[in-house]
């Protein structure tokens, strides 16, 4: 096809599916799973509480519920769910599922230090706000959007984490939820869902807010190893 | 020769049956009454379809969904009660296949319809391949009719394509474009390949196939399935809102689908539009589109005029 065949395809004419079908994606994995779906909004909840902790093995804990969370939406929501009305999505979420494994594989090595306070409440309000915004989409409880099952919601927080790493580490972490970003709000633009473009834009906003709370490794000379304790103490 | 097989013998019955309920039913183009029926011969067989039928881009495509596959099922179900047999799909339409090939089991109607889908591969040498895999996922035997995607890898498709159909592996081989893309290829194939049918935007706002494509279709005898006949939705939310001119009644029009269809059906190289939906109540005012009398050529004008000037 030519350039000017492609420049005459709009945003619509790549989304093969409708805002009802999406928003019930939400829904049907939430009924699909319940009650076991709890398990992740709680994880959601105490992983800032160990990745505040200054002993190596709660931060490895913290970055191992991360690399799960990663797996869960990746796996259940993008490849199982998501994946048959939107093929792209079924690749997405093959590489969230690579991603998640990366990060148990990282584990403590890669949570450098204690988790400062700013990045933490940051956390939880990604965790307990982000979710609703699914609702209020499609008024139906069952449509929230819980941490470690819907993307966005996962994607928005975990850059918490990944910004607070060492480069190039941190930008290799980055480099998919950023991807996502673009994508996801790329579809909701183009189905017309205007309450999830808070997705991304959550997702760049907490990801400032890391960059700006989390030191660089130069600030944090014993980040490098998991064998030292932590580089900096939190405020 | 044509093949009489037990779907084409039940759908034949089914239209005979209809036409002896109802005589005024078959006139078939012509505007009788408000009773008419309007089905369409298509020109290398003489077969007639209804001329209107059921595209899925976006609406069937549900995933999994069993909620939203059973309400597919019934707007299907309300297709094929208003007499509707031509579906169209895509592999490239995501679940919409299996959700066909679901709502045909759940209403055992797979002898009912005329099935059309797409070859939808850059690789020339998968067109068996997935029409096979199109005609597993739909719970078919074969495929009415076959169309190359988007002009997608073409020249091979249609190779194989007319394989196919001298095998009797498909009854009609076709092509397709959409929002007006390509044109001018697409004309070029018309006049040196032997197609059945031609898939292309029409409707009361892009009328570019007016001139040349749709004259191409009938000096060549191609049948023409006309796609997003409401642009996407984008007409009704355009012009639902405003009043139907008061001479709407006059050309068999009583309210906008049927407005916008039968501005295209009336078109007389059109065969069949393909409007899609995820109603019930949608598919309904769909399907009036295809009875009573349609407006001429001076009403046609106005048709198109009035939008305009909307």
């Amino acid at each position: 096809m030519s350039g000017a065949t492609w420049l005459s395809y709009s945003l619509q004419d790549f989304v093969m599916f409708g805002p009802e079908v999406f928003l019930r994606l939400f829904a049907r994995i939430n009924q699909d799973l319940w009650p076991w779906l709890l398990l992740w909004p709680l994880a959601g909840l105490v992983l800032p509480w160990f990745g505040r902790q200054a002993a190596e093995l709660p931060r490895r804990l913290a970055m191992a519920l991360a690399g799960l969370a990663w797996i869960g939406c990746g796996y259940l929501f993008l490849v199982r769910y998501y994946g048959p009305v939107n093929w792209p999505a079924t690749r997405f979420g093959w590489a969230f599922v690579v991603q998640g494994l990366f990060l148990l594989i990282l584990k403590g090595r890669a949570l450098p230090g204690p988790m400062a306070w700013p990045v933490a409440v940051s956390w939880w309000l990604a965790v307990l706000l982000l979710p609703w915004l699914s609702v209020l989409e499609m008024p139906d409880l069952w449509a929230i959007a819980l941490f470690g099952l819907a993307p966005g919601v996962t994607v928005a927080a975990t850059v918490l984490l990944f910004a607070g790493q060492p480069s190039p580490l941190r930008w290799l972490l980055l480099m998919l939820p950023l991807v996502w970003s673009l994508f996801s709000a790329a579809t909701y633009w183009a189905l017309g869902t205007f309450w999830l473009m808070g997705f991304p834009v959550a997702t760049l906003v907490l990801l400032v807010v890391a960059l700006r709370f989390n030191p660089s490794p130069a600030q944090n000379p014993g980040s490098q190893s998991v064998h030292r304790g932590p580089g900096r103490q939190s405020p | 020769m044509l093949e009489l097989s037990r779907r084409r013998f039940l759908i034949g019955v089914g239209l005979s049956g209809l036409a002896v309920a109802s005589p005024r039913l078959m006139a078939a183009g012509s505007s009788a009454g408000e009773q008419t029926f309007h089905s369409r011969p298509i020109p290398s067989t003489g077969e007639s379809v209804p001329a209107i039928g059921m595209g899925t881009w976006i609406t069937f495509n549900v995933g999994g969904d069993q909620y939203l596959i059973d309400e597919r099922t019934r707007v299907l179900e309300t297709f094929l009660e208003r007499n509707g047999t031509v579906i169209d799909c895509s592999p490239m339409y995501g679940s919409a296949a299996d959700v066909i090939g679901a709502g045909l089991d759940k209403l055992g109607a797979h002898d009912r319809i005329f099935a059309a889908t797409k070859i939808w591969t850059s690789d020339g040498s998968e067109t068996r391949e997935q029409a096979a895999t199109s005609e597993r996922r739909w719970g078919i035997d074969r495929f009415d009719l076959l169309q190359v995607h988007n002009l997608l890898a073409w020249q091979e498709h249609l190779v194989t394509l007319k394989e196919m159909k001298a095998e009797g592996r498909v009854r009609y081989l076709g092509i397709t474009t959409s929002h007006g893309r390509r044109h001018r290829e697409l004309a070029r194939i018309m006049e040196t390949e032997p197609l059945d049918f031609v898939q292309l935007t029409y409707n009361v706002l892009d009328r570019e196939a007016e001139e040349r494509l749709l004259p191409l279709a009938r000096e060549r005898g191609i049948a023409v399935i006309v796609n997003r006949p409401f642009q996407g939705g984008s007409l009704f939310r355009r012009f639902q809102s405003e009043p139907l001119p008061s001479w709407a009644p006059e050309a068999g029009v009583g309210n906008w689908a049927e407005f916008f269809l039968k501005f295209i059906i009336s078109h007389p190289a059109v065969t069949c539009a393909i409007p899609a939906t995820t109603r019930v109540e949608h598919m309904q005012e769909n399907m009036g589109a295809m009875y009573g009398q349609l407006p001429d050529t001076s009403q046609r004008r106005m048709m198109a005029d009035y939008v305009r000037q909307l």
